[in-house]
């Protein structure tokens, strides 16, 4: 058990800096996802701390002990790969066990701790087999089992479930999780799946080229996105992004694109009439609702989306795209004219030019 | 029914292609086994008293005798450095030296683009100059050129092969380099090169040229083998039968053995 901290971290290849000056500090047990779009650092960011990366600058300390310069079996962590990176030549039993034969530990101590983590990841059919005659998912879990069984301090995993099928990934993705209530191991995990971030994380760590553009709580990442990339990034079917000015008067007014929004005073406190802002809105905040409700917006379904127990309909309005969710979407039809409404508290405000969130509560 | 006709047309060309290829093979080995005249009739025999006499004759022969001597010698010692060279260079070209490791690969096949006369003469000054021309020595030395470059040649993809994420796995565990190469890298590429020293064993089990001209008197097998073939009209042919076996012999046993070691070494693992 320990907590990682990552201190000015640096990486460059050449000249090209691909992580430049990150700090992140990861509380004992915790379990931080790594997410960001493709070639963003996190696979660099996580492989830097396995010890499999140098470090252009900067210090890591696991425990509070300082890793920067130790190889990579002497750091306590253990690292799932995507590709699971099983020896081949090695029966699943001998994959499994190997670190700890190497360590020299006893026959009647690995035993049992074989026993333990294969019954933990349901492998104990499989313990003679070698690895290239299991599945995909099999070969995870023997993978896990492989980091497990030597209980190190921190977990590393980077994509484990990208190569399997859209179920597999949900089960193991649960049982990951449940796995992690009863070790409490601190844990990284990097994806560039949204969703899973959302269901797995205690905190979401959220980059954008090489640096970190938001870190919190799954709900801080969703509900108070700092900037419009968060906010683009995070939740299916995306936000809505429409550009607005904001109004003279009493109340909290913006114009955007043939739609006129109330906002919330007590959010945006520091929004002055004439600015230039753009607005953020969820599909999955919004309802439909009759024309003359406050905040309405009205336009034209373009396309149903058939979600299931809900449907996404895609608009049109004032010559642009905007989408929500409902589950009333089979009384709607392509043609038909809507209204939709999203409450103020919902709506996101982004500076136009920065990008940055202006809520300030 | 169409089906069936196919089917045995398939089985009746791939016999005929077998017995094609494997028919010289045969004659040549029922041939070491057979005395002359059951070799010159003009019926060809197939059923014969079998005799031992020209092995005896080849192994009691003292050129041949040594040739096979000389030739074993220097060809293992010429594998096994190559090999013990070869391998960890082609590991750290494939893994550390990425970026030149295609220059390297380059230089070292263009060794073989040269036509081996080209190294024969100039070797030939050189050894008589150092005293070791005409030894099993100097002939171990101009082999090691050709095994060490074909050695790297052909390993350097085998190591490429071999998935990085498995050797940083294993440096998660606590391995280090040395670690790596003998208990991951090695045992998992050890398939592909297998197919690289057995190739290469074959290459200088059957080179000619330069053992002609660096070591005559320490001939090794294929140089007597050559002086056989030309005796002129008074062919001993149950003779050559029996060193054309004695010749083929070695490679094979020499691939029995690798594939047995291959095995060990992928079964067992670390213990
Ligand atoms: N060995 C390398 N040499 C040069 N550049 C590299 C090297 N490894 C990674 N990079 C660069 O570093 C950047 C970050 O790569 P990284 O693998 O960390 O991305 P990632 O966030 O894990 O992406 P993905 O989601 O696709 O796995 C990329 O732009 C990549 O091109
Ligand atoms: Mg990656």
């Amino acid at each position: 058990m320990a907590n990682i901290s990552c201190n000015d971290i640096v990486k460059s290849y050449g000249a090209h800096p691909v992580i430049e000056g990150l700090d992140l500090d990861i509380p004992d047990h915790e379990f931080v996802v790594f997410l960001g779009p493709s070639g963003c650092g996190k696979s660099t960011m996580l492989r830097m701390i396995a010890g499999l990366e140098e470090v252009t600058g900067g210090r890591i300390a696991i425990g509070g002990t300082d890793v920067t310069d130790l190889p990579p079996g002497e750091r306590g962590v253990a690292m799932v790969f995507q590709s699971y990176a099983l020896y081949p030549h090695m029966s699943v039993a001998d994959n499994i066990t190997f670190g700890l034969r190497r360590q020299g530990a006893s026959r009647s101590e690995i035993a049992p701790r074989l026993k333990q983590v294969a019954e933990l990841l349901g492998l104990e059919k499989f313990l003679d087999r070698k690895p290239k005659n299991l599945s995909g998912g099999q070969q995870q879990r023997v993978a896990m089992a492989r980091a497990m069984i030597k209980t190190p301090q921190v977990f590393l995993f980077d994509e484990p479930l990208s190569n399997l099928d859209a179920k597999l990934r949900e089960k193991l993705r649960t049982e990951i999780r449940k796995i992690h209530m009863q070790l409490k191991t601190t844990t990284i995990f990097v994806t560039h799946d949204q969703l899973e971030a959302m269901t797995i994380a205690d905190r979401i760590v959220l980059m954008r080229d090489g640096r970190i553009e938001q870190m919190g709580t799954p709900d801080e990442i969703y509900e108070r996105p700092a900037t419009r990339f968060v906010a683009d990034f995070i939740g299916t079917p995306a936000m809505n992004f429409v550009s607005a000015d904001i109004a003279a008067g009493d109340r909290l007014i913006a114009h955007g694109e043939g739609m006129t929004l109330e906002l919330s005073r007590s959010a945006f406190p520091d929004l002055a009439p004439g600015q230039r802002v753009e607005l953020g809105l969820r599909p999955a905040r919004m309802e439909l609702c009759t024309p003359d409700t406050s905040n309405a917006i009205t336009g034209r379904v373009v396309l149903v989306e058939n979600m299931g127990a809900e449907g996404q309909v895609i608009t049109e309005v004032a010559g642009r795209e905007v989408s929500f969710v409902t589950q009333s979407f089979r009384d709607l039809s392509p043609g038909d004219p809507v209204s939709f409404t999203i409450s103020p508290d919902h709506i996101h405000v982004f500076d136009s030019s920065t990008g940055h969130s202006l809520r300030r509560n | 029914m169409g089906k069936l006709i196919s089917a045995i047309l398939t089985r009746a060309v791939l016999g005929g292609l077998i017995v094609v290829a494997l028919g010289p093979i045969l004659w040549t080995v029922l041939g070491a086994f057979k005395e002359l005249r059951d070799i010159v009739t003009p019926v060809p025999k197939v059923f014969f008293e079998p005799t031992l006499d020209n092995f005896a004759t080849i192994l009691r022969n003292p050129t041949i005798r040594d040739g096979l001597l000389n030739s074993v010698i220097v060809v293992s010692a010429a594998v096994l450095v190559g090999a013990v060279l070869g391998i960890p260079a082609a590991h750290t070209l494939a893994r550390h030296a990425r970026k030149w490791g295609d220059d390297v690969q380059f230089f070292v096949l263009s060794l073989r683009f040269m036509p081996p006369v080209a190294i024969a003469i100039p070797f030939i000054v050189i050894y008589l100059d150092l005293g070791i021309y005409d030894t099993l020595f100097g002939l171990v030395l101009v082999y090691l050129i050709v095994t060490v470059s074909t050695v790297i040649w052909l390993a350097v993809p085998a190591f490429e092969r071999v998935p990085r994420n498995i050797e940083e796995a294993a440096a998660m565990e606590g391995c280090g380099p040395a670690e790596i190469f003998w208990r991951f890298s090695l045992p998992v590429a050890a398939p592909s090169l297998f197919g690289a020293l057995v190739f290469t064993f074959v290459l200088v089990w059957n080179e000619l040229l330069l053992a002609l001209t660096l070591a005559a008197q320490n001939a090794t097998l294929p140089v007597v083998a050559a002086s056989i073939t030309s005796l002129g009209k008074e062919v001993p042919w149950g003779v050559i039968n029996a060193a054309t076996v004695l010749l083929v012999l070695p490679p094979l046993v020499f691939i029995g053995l690798l594939m047995g070691l291959l095995n060990t070494m992928v079964r067992s693992g670390p213990k």
